[in-house]
């Protein structure tokens, strides 16, 4: 165990001009935490016993229609959000769970003060630039803003006439800096955007010779790369046990973004070598496991092979590559990524008194959505074979602690 | 310095020896009082507000904890108790001596009259610090106990002998402060 907030992952100074302000008060040790924070901790502990237990999930993986599931989750905590609601679809059972975790995450919200407040708040900014990047792509398709409105994460809404003039600007570099100066530049993704647009300058963005839908993609992981570093500053300087917790949080997180921006890039221009060092090795975070030695061997990786060769060197991500590698379709490196988070996430649920519960909640019920959502679709479609692949959470029957009796 | 910069009145003290023998033992035995109240009182509401806070929290999503971690509040509340038990006792043991006069006779039971302000001064502080140490560990424990209780009903009582330790901690602190004050008389009159 590694003592205090110190810790090896983050021993080098982050020196990147950060963009959140500094926390003005520390969240408290064992003595003092309970000041500020209590409350809201001991909210989402309560939240906590809300998730599906492995006999929901087993009656739910035994239904033969969609309006069984509805029956089975009467009797869980979605009896209340789905009381109103005539018949049950998968998309309509994704919005529902999703404006339930918004409505508890806004009650967290509401009771949290600082330094809690710009935590929370960190967090939804993860959704606020995934919504920017759904609007600015659905202006690239044409689409109805309307429709895109409706899709954008509740979490990561902004003023409706914020949102609505995103998709008037057009996609060159003139037009994204016409973007920030006129509407982003006043919302909290604001500052990642304009890193975003100092880096792109810098490295001479105009000549850059790339497909529209490819430019999207370095957009977004650029800025989810500026908010990861952005979060880890903040948490680095809140210290204590939430530093420590979070900071291993989020270093999975970059070094899961850094593997999957390489795999995704296999087969497209971003993998061509004048690529890879000029834009994709922009794109990995500068925080994680894989930072530095690692994402400067990931920049030169050509194909799955040479992943594979570097991922050996890192033992907690060869075994999941691995898994991968071994291709049998019965589990992908996405899966393997869930399992690997939900065993974190729950794990940052053993600690009292910091700041890492919030964010593993979020996490953790964005996993809970995602096995609802892939249980009905599989009762839907009628590939019942298939239901059983999806996370349990806080289950004593889960495949991390299966392997450990043996 | 030099010996020729030292007071030599007899209204200078000439050491520190004679610093600490100045200061009356009533004083001391008041600050005594002072300190097994105030700072007990100061371990008993840090643990409350510690375990409250969570336990408002908690009983949001299981109203059933609400009256049984009222029992965390109790301990806490206990050292508290502990304080004042202290501060009566050694307030009652504070008397003034019966003839009025500017200066003490010279056959005044010196001794004793010292050892008792030492003596209940040192029993408020034995009081008083123990009671801060076990009210924040007590009401640390609490908080825990509150959000066990609302996860799985069984580990309350579990927990609360976690609690039951750390508020024997105020146990030792008044019982070595009584033995402490027990022998404390001030003395009220000359000794013949």
């Amino acid at each position: 165990r590694r003592h205090g907030g110190k810790s090896a992952c983050w021993r080098r100074e982050v020196t990147f001009s950060t963009m959140t302000p500094p926390p003005s008060s520390e969240p408290g040790g064992l003595a003092t935490f309970n000041i500020h924070h209590a409350f809201p901790e001991a909210l989402v502990r309560g939240m906590r016993s809300s998730f599906l237990k492995d006999s929901d999930y087993h009656h739910l993986s035994q239904c033969e229609t969609l309006d069984d599931v509805r029956l089975n989750l009467s009797e869980t905590d979605y009896a209340e959000p789905l009381a109103d609601m005539p018949t049950l679809m998968p998309s309509s059972l994704q919005k529902v769970a999703v404006d339930k975790l918004v409505v508890e995450f806004q009650y967290l919200r509401s009771q949290a003060v600082e330094p809690l407040a710009t935590f929370l708040d960190l967090i939804t900014y993860e959704y606020m630039i995934e919504n920017v990047m759904l609007l600015l792509k659905g202006s690239l398709s044409g689409r109805d803003i309307n429709d895109l409105m409706a899709q954008c994460h509740p979490l990561g809404m902004f003023k409706d006439s914020v949102m609505r003039s995103i998709p008037t600007f057009e996609s060159t570099p003139r037009g994204y800096a016409d973007l920030y100066q006129t509407v982003l530049v006043d919302t909290p993704v604001g500052p990642y955007f304009a890193q975003f647009l100092q880096e792109s300058s810098m490295n001479g963005g105009s000549s850059r010779n790339v497909l529209e839908e490819v430019e999207i993609e370095i957009i977004k992981s650029s800025l989810i790369k500026f908010w990861i570093e952005d979060f880890t500053a903040y948490v680095h300087k809140l210290g204590g046990e939430t530093a420590a917790l979070m900071g291993e949080l989020l270093a999975v997180r970059a070094d899961t973004n850094a593997i999957n921006i390489t795999l995704n890039s296999f087969g497209t221009p971003l993998n061509e070598p004048a690529m890879r060092v000029s834009d994709r090795k922009r794109l990995y975070p500068a925080v994680g496991f894989l930072y530095p030695a690692g994402t400067s061997m990931l920049a030169d990786v050509a194909d799955e092979d040479e992943l594979g060769r570097v991922l050996d060197l890192f033992p907690q991500y060869g075994a999941i590559w691995n898994i991968h590698a071994a291709g049998t379709g019965e589990k992908g490196i996405d899966d393997a990524f869930y399992e690997r988070d939900v065993q974190m996430n729950e794990l940052a649920f053993e600690g009292q008194m910091q700041f890492a519960v919030f964010y593993a909640y979020v996490k953790l019920k964005e996993q809970e959505i995602r096995n609802l959502v892939w249980i009905s679709e599989c009762i839907l479609q009628a590939q019942k074979d298939e239901i059983n692949k999806f996370v349990p959470i806080f289950s004593q029957h889960a495949p991390w602690r299966q392997t450990k009796r043996r | 310095m030099s010996s020729s910069n030292t007071c030599t009145s007899e209204f200078c003290n000439a050491g520190w020896s004679e610093v600490l023998t100045h200061m009356s033992p009533y004083g001391f035995a008041n600050f005594g009082v002072a300190f097994a109240l105030g700072l007990s009182v100061v371990g008993a509401a840090w643990g409350i507000w510690l375990t409250g806070s969570s336990l408002v929290g908690a009983s949001v999503k299981a109203p059933r904890i609400r009256s049984k971690n009222l029992i965390s509040v109790i301990f806490c509340e206990a050292t508290a108790i502990y304080g004042v038990i202290m501060a009566i006792i050694l307030t009652n043991k504070v008397k003034a001596p019966d003839e009025n006069t500017y200066y003490l006779d010279e056959d005044w039971d010196w001794s004793g009259y010292y050892y008792a302000g030492y003596g209940m001064f040192s029993a408020g502080l034995s009081v008083g610090l123990t009671n801060i140490a076990s009210g924040i560990s007590v009401g640390i424990a609490g908080s825990s106990c509150a959000l066990a209780d609302a996860q799985d009903a069984s580990l309350f009582v579990k927990i609360l002998i976690v609690e039951i330790f750390a508020s024997a901690l105020g146990i030792f602190g008044i019982i070595v402060g009584i033995i402490q004050s027990n022998a404390c008389t001030f003395p009220i009159a000359a000794l013949n």
